[in-house]
């Protein structure tokens, strides 16, 4: 018998999931759309107030629009193909584990696969159309951009991975980790060269906007070979560490040990 | 005596049960606590990062940029009473969507106390908790991050017209939620009202800063009374007729925008209400 | 031949927080948090012999589903030791996925928004399932229980019958030895519990497979398997062929009688009145001495009867009963 791989499972099953939340049409156009012109008007904010003040410590529109762009393309694509991050900490407190433990192939990649969210077309569709028409890209920039895609894109689900794990040991860890999630977010969405000292420090460990946006911007606009290892890097360490605590969380989990009921 | 119903509840009573609901209301905000500190993180994280935007753009005085309109001393006061206004408002939408939405409206309407007197006074009273509970992280925030508090006379106005503010909010918001009487959802309207307060409000930043046609639009609108005539108190360095004509100018707005509000509400509502006993709902 | 399921002294506790009133409490708890232990499963060991059908039941609370997901590779045990097919559960988890078909009553293994034919072809790549010998599994256990008018139905949509029958089936795709059913029949309607077990029992029978299930319903074990293991605050209270404890625990019914008539009566040996309200009478039936039917028609016969209910004696009576022939 042949054994799929991982990732082509993983594809098979993140479709299932992409057919499912499309499986109400009208809920799906609603909220795609309702997603498109939400954005839109954030993105209009901002072509305001660079209208008034044409620049924030060196970034200028541009510059935000690329941001903006890019943070609503890696949450598109993280809400449409690994949308089960988004309510994972739920999905463990309430013992839903359970079955996939029973199955063969791995948990972690079928609690993200499990479920796709029908908002997030719109922010790939608004971090598309921003990237393409606000951003100065031109195609030279493309390698470049599909690096620092991929790249955030990673740290952005190892992160989230992360603070949904903590439900393995905290009982109140649903909203918590929604909450760090949003604050990541909502840190993704500013000028980079607003941060400093405290939230500087903050943006580029807890909340990881930094490697989510900041960083690739930066080697968006100046390629460099130092950025791109940077880069790099924080891929490695975010991922390993999602991986690491997700893992002892199951280990506990398995154990008994999580804020869980016992049957 | 003779015993005949009473025709219309007096405006003691309606008062009576108000004050009822808005303590109900309070009482519920403060046993729920680790939300309420989990709200104060919240505004604690945005008035930092807003705070950081607002600094770096006040320090840039670009040739032809609005920089040079900013005031001396930053928005960060600014922003931070827009913000704690407008996160202490509670989501009664939600709660009128479910009541609605969910049956539970018509055995209300059997009680002779008015339903949606009492959502709204309970509303009122977990927006004055939060206000209070926010208004202490933002002076903590404030003393943290060396920056100065308001003077007292603008502490002392903000006490006044922060509730207010709020009540305004929940009034906005409370339409939100009439409109469930129409639609499945409120969220739609919700999102619309969300964008005033951005563009009318000033929950972005000052409407004066906006094109002139907008900032007039918005002052005359309720977001204004909801977010800017607060916030722009903070601007004014000193008392003086300038602190004294604003805190006139919001108080009139507020007082305007409260009864006006109030009245739509109620016409909107006896048509909702109407919907329902047709059972068109 | 050697056991497909083996156990020994295997024990699992759990340790919950004790939560305290009040904010001081709440914070003392983070940092210096007060545990309770809760022997969940203390000291349990049986051996399962292949193509054995056994019902593991007990109050909610007994342990039951803690040992099932031990057994299954969910949960790891505090202590004692556990093989099935010679792996050790927790420890091999993966390998033993392959073998084992688990269906946990309350949770759906399916997906909700997508036809049910969906579902099946997800999991079959998941185990592993293509060739011919994989299609004509499928194929069988589709008409084996009557799954073809339901293929192209979303899983939101079925009834929870439907829905179960489906589950069962999912389990069983990859062609497991062992099927372990935590709970099948919670929540279903008397028609469908019927069905489920009707299922459970040919398809079993027919392929060989070993049958572990837990249930709190006495009408499971009755009906689908062979031996029954009454579990009581995570131990063993008794281990013996169903036949036996059917004769000697299971042997009674409830008969309610509603009349208009102040008084119900029914007069006959092996049955005794166990309470009386103004209008109605609850009779607990001895099914060794009279047969159901014939004290229900005793009790027509006498007239005036507006309604009737036959019931079995709840779960906790019969475990009490166990207890004091122990």
């Amino acid at each position: 018998m042949a054994r799929l791989s991982l990732p082509a499972l993983y594809a098979r099953t993140a479709r299932a999931a992409i057919a499912g939340s499309a499986a109400d049409r009208a809920n799906l156009t609603l909220q795609v759309f309702g997603m498109l012109i939400n954005n839109g008007f954030m993105l209009t904010l901002w072509v305001l107030f660079f209208a008034g003040f044409h620049s924030v410590g060196g970034w200028r529109l541009r510059d935000m629009a690329l941001l903006t762009g890019l943070i609503y393309a890696i949450a598109g694509v993280a809400g449409v193909a690994f949308g089960g991050y988004r309510d994972m900490a739920a999905t463990i407190l309430n013992g839903e584990i359970d079955a996939l433990l029973t199955q063969p192939r791995p948990v972690l990649a079928r609690l993200l696969s499990r479920d796709s969210l029908p908002i997030a077309w719109g922010d790939l569709g608004t971090g598309l159309a921003i990237l393409i028409a606000f951003a100065g890209l031109t195609w030279r920039d493309l390698p470049a951009l599909a690096f620092g895609w991929t790249c955030g894109l990673i740290v952005y689900l190892s992160a989230a991975v992360t603070f949904a794990s903590l439900a393995f040991w905290v009982g109140g860890a649903r909203s918590l980790a929604r909450d760090l999630t949003d604050f990541m977010i909502l840190m993704s969405t500013y000028p980079g060269s607003i941060y400093s000292g405290a939230s500087r420090a903050i943006a580029y460990t807890l909340l990881p906007a930094g490697f989510v946006v900041l960083t690739p911007v930066a080697f968006l606009r100046r390629p460099s070979l130092e950025s791109a290892a940077m880069e790099a890097a924080a891929v490695i360490v975010y991922a390993a560490l999602a991986a690491g605590v997700f893992h002892f969380g199951l280990t506990r989990y398995r154990r008994g040990a999580s804020p869980l009921g016992a049957g | 005596m003779k015993s005949t119903p009473p025709s219309e509840p007096h405006l003691a009573d309606i008062a009576r049960s108000a004050l009822a609901g808005a303590r109900a209301g309070a009482g519920q905000t403060l046993a729920g606590w680790p939300v309420l500190l989990g709200r104060a993180v919240f505004y604690v994280l945005l008035l930092t990062v807003l705070t950081a935007l607002w600094d770096k753009v006040s320090t840039e005085h670009l040739p032809g940029g609005l920089a040079g309109a900013l005031p001396r001393q930053g928005l960060t006061l600014y922003v931070g009473v827009t913000e704690w206004v407008a996160l202490s408002i509670p989501a009664i939408h939600l709660r009128l969507e479910d009541d609605i939405r969910g049956g539970a409206l018509e055995a209300w309407l059997l009680r002779p106390k008015s339903y949606l007197v009492q959502r709204v006074a309970e509303a009122c009273g977990g927006m004055v908790v939060r206000l209070a509970a926010t208004g202490v992280a933002a002076l903590l925030f404030l003393a943290a991050s060396g920056r100065a508090w308001p003077p007292l006379e603008v502490l002392g106005l903000l006490v006044v017209v922060g509730p207010l503010a709020g009540v305004i909010g929940v009034l906005l918001l409370t339409l939100a939620g009439l409109s469930a009487f129409w639609a499945r959802r409120t969220l739609p309207v919700m999102l619309v009202i969300q964008k005033m307060l951005f563009l009318l409000g000033g929950l972005f930043a000052p409407i004066t800063l906006y094109p002139t046609w907008l900032a007039r639009l918005g002052a005359f609108s309720p977001f204004a009374a909801h977010l800017y005539y607060p916030a722009v108190l903070t601007l004014q360095t000193a008392a003086g007729p300038g602190l004294r004509d604003m805190a006139l100018a919001a108080l009139a707005s507020q007082i305007a925008w409260t009864l006006l509000l109030g009245g739509l509400i109620a016409v909107i509502w006896r048509a909702g209400v109407a919907r329902v006993l047709r059972g068109e709902i | 031949m050697p056991p497909v399921i083996s156990v020994q002294a295997l024990r699992k506790d759990f340790r919950y927080p004790r939560q305290g009133k009040g904010v001081a409490a709440a914070v003392r708890g983070v940092f210096a948090p007060d545990y309770q232990t809760v022997h969940a499963v203390d000291g349990i060991s049986l051996q399962i012999g292949e193509a054995e059908r056994v019902a593991i039941i007990g109050p909610n609370g007994a342990g039951k589903s803690t040992t099932l997901k031990m057994l299954s590779g969910v949960l790891e045990p505090s202590g004692g030791t556990a093989t099935v097919f010679g792996l050790t559960p927790w420890r091999q988890r993966s390998a033993l996925a392959y073998r084992i078909g688990v269906v946990f009553g309350q949770r759906s293994q399916l997906w909700a928004e997508l036809p049910v034919r969906a579902s099946f072809d997800l999991l079959g790549h998941i185990y592993d399932q293509r060739g011919p010998d994989a299609v004509a599994r499928r194929e069988d256990l589709i008409a084996r229980f009557d799954l073809g008018p339901l293929l192209g139905q979303p899983v939101g949509r079925l009834s929870l019958g439907q829905r179960m029958r489906c589950e069962i089936a999912a389990a069983l795709l990859h062609g497991p030895d062992l099927l372990f059913l935590d709970e099948p029949t919670i929540g279903l309607d008397i028609t469908a519990k019927a069905a489920i077990r009707d299922f459970i029992t040919q398809n079993a029978a027919g392929a060989g497979q070993t049958v572990v299930l837990t249930s709190h319903d006495t009408r499971d074990i009755e009906l689908v398997c062979d031996r029954v293991i009454v579990i009581n605050q995570g131990r063993i209270v008794v281990d013996q062929p169903t036949e036996q404890l059917r004769r000697q625990f299971l042997a009674h019914k409830l008969v309610t009688l509603h009349a208009p008539g102040r008084t119900v009566t029914l007069d006959l040996p092996g049955v005794t009145r166990r309470a009386s309200e103004p209008h109605l009478a609850v009779f607990e039936i001895d099914t060794r001495l009279v047969r159901v039917e014939h004290a229900v028609a005793a009790a027509l016969e006498g007239g005036g009867i507006e309604d009737i209910t036959i019931e079995d004696p709840p779960m906790e009576e019969v475990i009490r009963e166990i207890y004091a022939s122990v």
